[in-house]
């Protein structure tokens, strides 16, 4: 099972995925949502990055989903859609759960999928080398060139969020 | 809105288009796209109705769906050709998809739904950053890719294009959305060329935005949106019905205005290439766009609808400010005898 850890994480990652996109309350989906970023952070520490699973937890997780989650609290209703409480939201849910099961069973019993582009079943998804150079690790070094040989990228990336905060003001603030 | 929060938000749609154009790495170009998406977002909400606020949200979802497939092809691309950089897309899923993509962004058919209802329900001066700026970043990224489109599908796009772009806005009443069937034409006519000419499809673009910015300039001039409202222009400024005729007759491809500059060059080429169908579909389907241009100008400039007597006598109200309008209408007219200078744009 361990060789095979990545295909079993990002299947439920696909299925965490279904289940707030049936769309249930948003508490429920912040629920899914915190799920799906623990098996996200799963998948990119099995190819040794370490420091960006735990930056996904610590971040977005420990961040962003419990500010949205206080947020969603505020402004809940008395009696929140879960997904067995309305026939929509159960009926898009299964349909997203078959098609998942459909596809898993078809990269499980079928030597090479090529729907849009080719790979070769269960064997493309198991990790035997990471490619590193044994050394250092590669992901830390790249965040430190995120700041030295990257500084352009931190310019944008922080003016999109100063932007991104004075939009969602500007968008909220009515007349 | 606040002065200095509209100055950084529409800094940062210029930013956002500039990032697009100038990068060499996919992953900046799909940063400036989104950053481009995220400013404009205000700008089409500057009205604060429901129905701006209905155009704002189809324009960001159908621009995400498009940034999110302009993603993936990325990715693929990525995953054959092992390099970020925007020389040529190895692989043709990726290409499809990206050429999809773009299309979705530009308002191609059978992407084309979005561009009617969302020009509808903004101001006019935001539709007419949404006709023109809008426009520039797909189409140079699509202009970077050039050779490695496949030719059936954006041919396929092209001739749809023209053929909705002419046929959906003959019932159309309604000035904006008269100019986004004319935007839909328009880019089908560009993406015609861009296979086997890129340099044309530049030159098209360079006239459209043109005779775009010179139309809406006139409509903001008259705050006319109905052609009702527009039909009455003779009163409030004569001039601009004079202008408005030729403005219309030029975008509908007209010599010896500068609209018929584009599409002969477009035909030339094509035929160069030895399509010769195409082409002619191709400029029997503009008749249908040019017949709607002239509804507009026989009710606005040619006659004068019947109206009660206290219509004739309109008092002047302060008039809005018109940007550029006269350079902008002599380059949106004049510009045939420079078609040799379009050696420039190579």
């Amino acid at each position: 099972m361990m060789t095979y850890i990545v295909f079993i994480l990002s299947v439920i990652f696909v299925i965490g995925f279904v289940g707030f996109s049936s769309k249930p309350s948003p508490i429920y989906g912040g629920l899914v949502l915190i799920v799906s970023g623990g098996v996200g952070c799963g998948i990119i520490m099995n190819f040794g990055g370490s420091f960006l699973g735990l930056m996904v937890f610590l971040i977005y997780l420990g961040g962003m989903l419990v500010v949205f989650g206080y947020t969603t609290a505020m402004a809940t209703e008395q009696y929140p859609e879960v997904w067995v409480s309305n026939a929509t939201v159960m009926g898009v849910f299964l349909l997203g759960l078959l098609m998942e099961v459909m596809l898993v069973l078809y990269v499980l019993k079928s030597e090479e999928v090529g729907v849009v582009f080719k790979f070769s079943s269960v064997g493309d998804w198991a990790i035997y080398d990471i490619g590193n150079s044994g050394v250092f690790s590669e992901e830390i070094v790249g965040v430190a060139a995120l700041y030295s040989y990257g500084a352009w990228v931190v310019v944008v990336t922080g003016w999109s969020l100063l932007v991104g905060v004075l939009v969602i003001l500007e968008v909220t603030r009515g007349d | 809105m606040n002065p200095l929060i509209l100055t950084i938000i529409l800094m940062t749609v210029f930013l956002g288009t500039m990032i697009v154009m100038a990068s060499s790495h996919w992953l900046m170009i799909w940063i400036g796209f989104e950053m481009n998406l995220l400013a404009i977002i205000p700008i089409l909400m500057k009205k604060y109705s429901p129905r701006a606020m209905e155009a704002s949200t189809k324009y960001f979802l159908t621009q995400a769906t498009a940034s999110m497939l302009l993603m993936m092809a990325i990715i693929i691309n990525l995953m054959h050709s092992g390099q970020w950089t925007i020389t040529k897309v190895f692989n043709p899923t990726a290409s499809i998809i990206m050429t999809l993509a773009l299309a979705m962004k530009l308002g191609l058919t059978p992407f084309h739904f979005w561009v009617p209802e969302v020009t509808q329900g903004i101001s006019l001066t935001s539709g007419l950053i949404l006709l023109t700026w809008q426009k520039l970043a797909p189409m140079s990224i699509l202009y970077q890719i050039s050779p490695s489109i496949n030719l059936n599908i954006l041919l396929t796009m092209a001739v749809l294009s023209i053929l909705v772009g002419g046929w959906g806005g003959l019932n159309q009443t309604q000035l904006r959305k008269i100019m986004a069937y004319s935007s839909i034409a328009h880019m089908g006519w560009m993406t015609a060329i861009l296979v086997y000419n890129p340099t044309l499809t530049m030159l098209n673009m360079l006239i459209y935005i043109m005779m775009t910015l010179t139309m809406f300039m006139l409509f903001i001039h008259s705050s006319s949106t109905t052609t009702l409202s527009l039909s009455h222009t003779w009163n409030k400024a004569p001039l601009i019905t004079t202008l408005i005729l030729i403005t219309l007759l030029s975008m509908g491809g007209l010599p010896p205005l500068s609209g018929f500059m584009p599409k002969w060059m477009i035909i030339q080429e094509l035929t160069k290439n030895s399509s010769i169908i195409l082409p002619t579909l191709m400029a029997i389907m503009a008749l249908l766009n040019l017949y709607f241009y002239t509804r507009l100008t026989y009710s606005t400039s040619l006659t004068m609808f019947p109206s009660t007597n206290n219509m004739k006598m309109k008092w002047q109200f302060e008039t809005k400010q018109i940007t550029l309008l006269p350079p902008l209408i002599i380059a949106s007219s004049l510009l045939l005898p420079l078609t040799p200078m379009l050696s420039i744009l190579d």
